[in-house]
């Protein structure tokens, strides 16, 4: 067995060239691996902590006959005493912002703006101080300036504005409904625009503070929703459950969804492009391994002259193989140690400067809520899994031509070319 | 002793077949130094193989000590090769990652010898074909008669009942060549070691004590000249 280990490391060694090459080869794939993995964990992190900083936060308490007609906004499955509830979640130590999300259209006339107009939009009601707590809007101001409680003002994303060509300052009207369904017309101003780096928002939302919203929709103090924060790294799901648990004797009717659910879309949207991945570094792996099979091939049909002359010599087929998958196993070894020093050095790029993609994204939804520059994250285990997927490829694609070989008789190996 | 009884070898190629034994009986005793001979095709090779218990027969048997070889299975085959047997190739076939001595010490290291042993028989074995001073030289630093005398050290360090030769001589120049079969002689006659080695060159049958010529895969001759 030391014997056979001995006589695989000196194989490496002598066959220098081969040993590189093929070693080099697991070495690129493997970085290559690497990188899109920690690449693609970046953004997927990123991602979801813009979802919940700008957009889902990490859970939300409902009238437990919301959800299911959330498409319609509803304003009549609501949470009628916000501030008890706050209170409630404030003694666990949970951070809570109350809001009223509505539906309305947007009107825009003709100057200041270049031509008539409507559209429809949804409107975000937020207070605008406890709404930080959960939320991260007022650092994401780019002009003009943040919500005050009662005006008649409005926060609108960048995008949005860019593509209804409004400045601060500009008049917009919204019209909708209130809560006992009769008409409502809104004068608004626009009082600052938002850059936030959830893209969505930026094509598309609209703040008003909630109690201007609260006297036009009629809602005497009720919200749609009550928007929560959880310490980081914390399971959603579970907290969510467990504090519903604690709040539901006390407030009848309501549910507490973690964004898990509320996010549904983008969940599935990542659990897809996931698949995806794999199914890219499953044809990275293939083509790697085609590529280093060919060179294992080589490497043991020239040789099957010496494994003829060793089986002759009283070696038995397991003593054959083994030392030929000793060889391709530290060539894997090899290939292993460099490409995950290739990935590290890959990794280090994209998780410091990251990539500028702000240009692309603005005009192209691609799912991920990053806006700007996408930064890598350190994903040790992809590590760990390249290391011995480097191994493993390499001694399987050896595996095949060392069974060939032992299956030819003897005397065809002693007669081969 | 090796006992060959009426043995029969033939090979399919596509649609022709080649009868390269067609009923060979032969009888060695230990401690010959026998020769096969015979022109290129006549069947020595395959004669060899088939002592060496790398090949199968046809039809025929093959009785070594007293034990037929077609009743082994590959494992057995494998450990009696082992044990039994040490092989000289044309091409000398030598590992060439490894040096002389390790070399030498390969087929000691697949039997259980421990550490010790196995440096002090390879070292003698190398000492006896001429080559202690080339023990940590690699094969393509080495002459080709050098080779063949690591292969010989190879073959013999295990003090095995008989060694098989297909034409040990054939890559070597006559000077360097005599200089091989005179040493095989030379280890027959210490270990009593029986020699089996086919060869189609007149200078090389000169050093045989038997010498069996072989045509068309039959024996057409077969007569001990010297002891
Ligand atoms: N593996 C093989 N496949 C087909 N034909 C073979 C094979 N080995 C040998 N032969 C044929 O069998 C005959 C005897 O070959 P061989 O034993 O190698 O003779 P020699 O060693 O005397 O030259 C030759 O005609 C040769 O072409
Ligand atoms: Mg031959």
């Amino acid at each position: 067995m030391k014997f056979l280990l001995g006589l695989a490391l000196k194989n490496l060694s002598r066959y220098k060239k081969r040993t590189i090459i093929t070693a080099a080869a697991i070495a690129v794939g493997l970085g290559i691996y690497i990188f899109i993995d920690a690449w693609l964990l970046g953004a997927e992190m990123e991602s979801e902590r813009n979802l919940i900083w700008y957009e889902s936060s990490s859970a939300r308490v409902l009238n437990e006959s919301y959800w299911e007609e959330k498409d319609q906004l509803p304003l009549k499955y609501v949470i009628e005493n916000p501030e008890e509830v706050t209170v409630r979640l404030q003694e666990l130590k949970i951070p809570a912002a109350p809001r009223t999300v509505f539906g309305g259209e947007l009107i825009v006339r003709e100057d200041p703006f270049e031509q008539d107009g409507s559209m429809q939009v949804k409107i975000f009601s937020i207070d605008p101080e406890q709404d930080n707590t959960v939320f991260r809007f007022r650092e994401t101001i780019v002009k003009g300036r943040y919500l005050k409680p009662g005006e008649e003002g409005i926060l609108i994303g960048s995008w949005l504005a860019e593509d209804l060509g409004a400045e601060v300052g500009y008049p917009l009207t919204i019209v909708t409904r209130t809560r006992h369904g009769y008409y409502q017309i809104i004068d608004v101003e626009i009082v600052g625009i938002i850059n936030c780096p959830n893209p969505s928002i930026n094509r598309g939302a609209i703040f008003l503070p909630l109690d201007t919203a609260d006297t036009y929709l009629e809602m005497q103090g009720a919200v749609t929703e009550i928007n929560l924060k959880f310490p980081e790294r914390s399971d959603a799901e579970m907290l969510a459950a467990s504090i519903e648990e604690k709040l539901i004797e006390d407030f009848k009717g309501i549910e507490i969804l973690s964004w898990k659910i509320l996010a549904r879309d983008y969940v599935a949207f990542a659990a897809m492009k996931q698949s995806g991945t794999r199914m890219i570094l499953f044809l990275v792996f293939i083509i790697a391994a085609v590529g280093v099979s060919n060179t294992m091939l080589m490497a043991i049909y020239e040789r099957f002259r010496e494994l003829g002359m060793m089986r002759a010599l009283g070696m038995k087929d397991s003593q054959v193989r083994l030392t030929f998958l000793f060889e391709a196993g530290g060539i894997g070894f090899i290939g292993s140690v460099f490409g995950v020093m290739l990935g590290c050095i890959l990794c280090l790029w994209i998780v410091n400067r990251g990539v500028d993609y702000s240009a692309m994204i603005r005009d192209m939804d691609i799912g991920y809520r990053v806006t700007g520059i996408m930064r890598g994250a350190w994903h040790p285990k992809a590590l760990v899994i390249a290391f011995f997927l480097g191994i493993i490829l390499s001694v399987v694609t050896a595996f095949f031509p060392t069974r060939r070989a032992l299956k030819m008789t003897i005397t065809d190996c002693l007669r081969f070319q | 002793m090796i006992k060959i009884d009426r043995i029969k070898r033939s090979y399919k190629t596509g649609d022709t077949v080649v009868k390269a034994l067609r009923g060979v009986t032969l009888t060695i005793e230990q401690g010959e130094f026998l020769s096969i001979a015979g022109p290129s095709g006549s069947g020595k090779t395959t004669l060899l193989n088939l002592i060496g218990c790398i090949d199968r027969a046809d039809s025929g048997e093959i009785f070594i000590n007293g034990e037929a070889v077609s009743a082994k299975n590959k494992k057995e085959l494998a450990l009696f090769r082992r044990h039994k047997l040490g092989f000289i190739f044309q091409t000398f076939n030598l590992i060439p990652v490894l040096n002389a001595f390790e070399n030498v010490s390969f087929p000691l290291s697949l039997l259980s010898f421990n550490e010790k042993e196995i440096r002090e028989r390879s070292m003698a074995m190398l000492a006896e074909v001429g080559l202690e001073g080339r023990v940590d030289s690699r094969p393509a630093k080495l002459s080709g008669g050098q080779q063949q005398r690591v292969a010989i050290a190879r073959a013999l360090v295990k003090e095995p009942q008989i060694v098989l030769a297909d034409e040990p001589t054939a890559n070597l120049d006559s000077k360097t060549g005599k200089a091989i079969l005179k040493l095989m002689e030379d280890m027959n006659a210490r270990y009593n070691t029986t020699f089996i080695f086919s060869t189609h060159d007149p200078m090389v049958m000169d050093y045989a004590h038997r010498l069996v010529q072989l045509h068309d895969g039959k024996i057409i001759k077969d007569e001990r000249r010297k002891k």
